[in-house]
């Protein structure tokens, strides 16, 4: 019987043949911790042992800062502390501090990632990683101890469920479109304890950026991983970073044509439009057409969903329409997901653009995720975000969050009210 | 085995109750369990009293997807701290289930409990048999517990004692 992604890999990782179901104690590759949670899991280990213990494997665990970075607090900047204390003592050498940006995407850029790979992450959207075909989770502090401990963890082998677009997106509408619409159309519980597989010719040619968008809110649908198999420039801009062998690896993870799917869906994108996550809730979908003219307070460009280069560009494209005018009042948030995203901006010319236009651009961390951050929204203030979380009272009791692509977000900020991107750029 | 039957008033929340809803990102950085019991649904509508008025031994009774969204462990210590024994709800989101059996936490799943259920109604919940008695109604549910793996975990009380466990097992 034909095997999918998530069961080669780990069948792999657990030296078993495995069915949906199963639960199985995979080998970890990869076991990270950020600046929240990490601190927690800091303290677990040591109280677990007594203060003593070692490590598994110091080589295979990393510390990434993103959270609340750099710190604005005592209390945050005591964790951190905390954390780099303990990876000295460790001799772990693979921390990320507070200048490099957000983990995933920054684990990725140093290579550290490989497809095929089981990795772990107190971050619930580790899972975007799933696009380079790595088997990336969030998980609690218990589950990162115990990693370090052993050097392994319990999985159950979850279904597959397979989703396979095609067609190619009219100008002004972008994969994040589509994924709102997939989440819109599957429902916030719509891939419980389930793996993904994006698959079809809209996949085969999306850029890493796209890819990445894409598997980041399999989160919001409680799936376990998005898995999209490596190939073209992503599997090429990946050798360069994380050596020749991805591409062995990346064959060994491959569907077999017979395998088995508990649900296949299709989607086509020819005739999508611009969608948003409406208030307070992800899968609460509608077209911008739906939701026009309604007057913003914020909009913010960023997080592990929209944070990269290609993002930023998109809604550069769209500034660059309007003349690089916002309307006065609305306040404009960008953040690039690394320095690596933060540096192409600069190179590419933006940030000055950005800047003469009353954008605040700022360093590169998960900012609108949380309301300990800047940006926070007052209460009754309504914003647009492309993060991947608008539940309520997320980014500040009384406030409300639409989710929309970084071009929505930004001709949204262009005329102060959410808009269409086509009726600018068009 | 009588200590396995609790009595206690039901608190009832809806489906895709998110991690913010249960334990807010605000209070994230605290790293002593006993501290974040305070926060238990503080921005849930309604039930914004929730940590203040709930007495140890009262249940949280749940629909669909409880616990979606973020891996804070945060959002299974408040409720544990706070004295809740067990959380029934219709089903679970990933990692909330996965934090919950790590720390010995029982959560049952009980098909259309949110139907059955009203906030106030007193209830008695057989941890061993699964049975829920609705004491208000008369109407008597049945909940699934963890099965397989995740019941030998929970046995131990959690993942780190059940793999102490297993090691000394493996010294011996």
């Amino acid at each position: 019987m034909g095997k999918t992604m998530i069961q080669k890999i780990i069948q792999r990782a657990s030296g078993k043949e495995v069915k949906p179901g199963d639960r199985v104690w995979c080998n970890i590759d990869l076991s990270t911790a950020r600046d929240f949670a990490g601190p927690n899991c800091v303290l677990q280990f040591d109280k677990e042992t007594e203060g003593k213990g070692k490590v598994w494997n110091p080589d295979k665990i990393a510390f990434t800062f993103d959270l609340e970075a750099p710190s604005r607090s005592e209390q945050v900047a005591n964790n951190q502390k905390l954390i780099r204390e303990f990876a000295k003592r460790q001799g772990i050498t693979k921390v990320f501090d507070v200048n490099w940006g957000i983990g995933q995407h920054v684990l990725l850029e140093n290579g550290l990632v490989k497809p095929g790979w089981v990795i772990l992450g107190t971050d619930s959207h580790m899972n975007l990683l799933g696009a380079v075909g790595a088997f990336a989770t969030g998980v609690g502090n218990t589950d990162i101890v115990a990693s370090w401990i052993l050097g392994k963890l319990w999985y159950r082998v979850p279904e597959t469920v397979k989703i396979h677009v095609t067609g190619s997106f009219k100008k002004g509408v972008c994969m994040r479109d589509l994924l709102t619409k997939i989440v819109g159309t599957l429902g916030a519980g719509g891939l419980i304890y389930k793996a993904v597989e994006f698959v079809g010719p809209t996949i085969e040619n999306a850029n890493l950026a796209e890819r990445i968008t894409l598997c980041s809110m399999v989160t919001e649908m409680s799936g376990k991983i998005g898995l999209i198999q490596p190939n073209g420039e992503v599997l090429e801009w990946l050798k360069a970073r994380a050596g020749e062998e991805v591409v062995e690896l990346a064959e060994a993870i491959k569907a077999d044509p017979d395998a088995i799917y508990s649900e296949e869906y299709e989607f086509n994108v020819d005739d999508l439009e611009p969608m948003v996550s409406a208030p307070d809730a992800p899968d609460n979908v509608k077209t911008v057409r739906e939701v026009a003219g309604e007057k913003l307070d914020q909009i913010h460009i960023g997080s592990c969903s929209n944070g990269r280069f290609e993002d930023i560009a998109a809604a550069f494209e769209v500034l660059k329409a309007a003349d690089f005018k916002i309307a006065p009042g609305i306040r404009a948030i960008i953040t690039p997901a690394t320095r690596e995203v933060m540096k192409q901006c600069a190179q590419a010319g933006f940030i000055e653009k950005f800047l003469a236009a009353g954008v605040i651009f700022t360093n590169p961390t998960c900012a609108l995720c949380t309301a300990k951050h800047y940006g926070t929204l007052p209460s009754g203030d309504v914003g647009m975000s492309t993060t991947n979380r608008n539940f309520i009272g997320k980014v500040g009791k009384g406030s409300h969050t639409y989710l929309a692509s970084p071009m929505t977000a930004m001709a949204s900020a262009v005329r102060g009210v959410i808009t269409d991107p086509r009726e600018i750029i068009g | 085995m009588a200590e396995n039957i609790l009595r206690g008033r039901a608190w009832v929340f809806g489906d895709d109750v998110d991690t913010d809803l249960i334990y807010h990102n605000k209070y994230l950085a605290i790293t002593d369990p006993k501290e974040m019991a305070q926060y238990s649904f503080e921005y849930y509508p309604g039930k914004e009293n929730f940590a203040k008025e709930a007495k140890p031994g009262d249940f949280v009774v749940a629909g669909h997807n409880f616990g979606c969204g973020s891996s804070r462990e945060h959002a299974v210590y408040c409720l544990k701290e706070l004295g809740i024994p067990v959380i029934l709800a219709e089903s679970y989101a990933r990692i909330y289930y996965r934090n919950a059996v790590n720390n010995g936490y029982p959560v049952l799943v009980v098909p259309e409990i949110t139907k059955k259920v009203k906030d106030g109604d007193e209830l008695e919940v057989n941890l061993d048999t699964g049975e829920i008695k609705n004491l208000t109604t008369g109407e008597v549910m049945h909940g699934d517990a963890v099965t397989d793996l995740e019941k030998e975990i929970m046995a131990y009380g959690g993942l780190i004692p059940y793999l102490k466990a297993q090691a000394a097992k493996e010294q011996k």
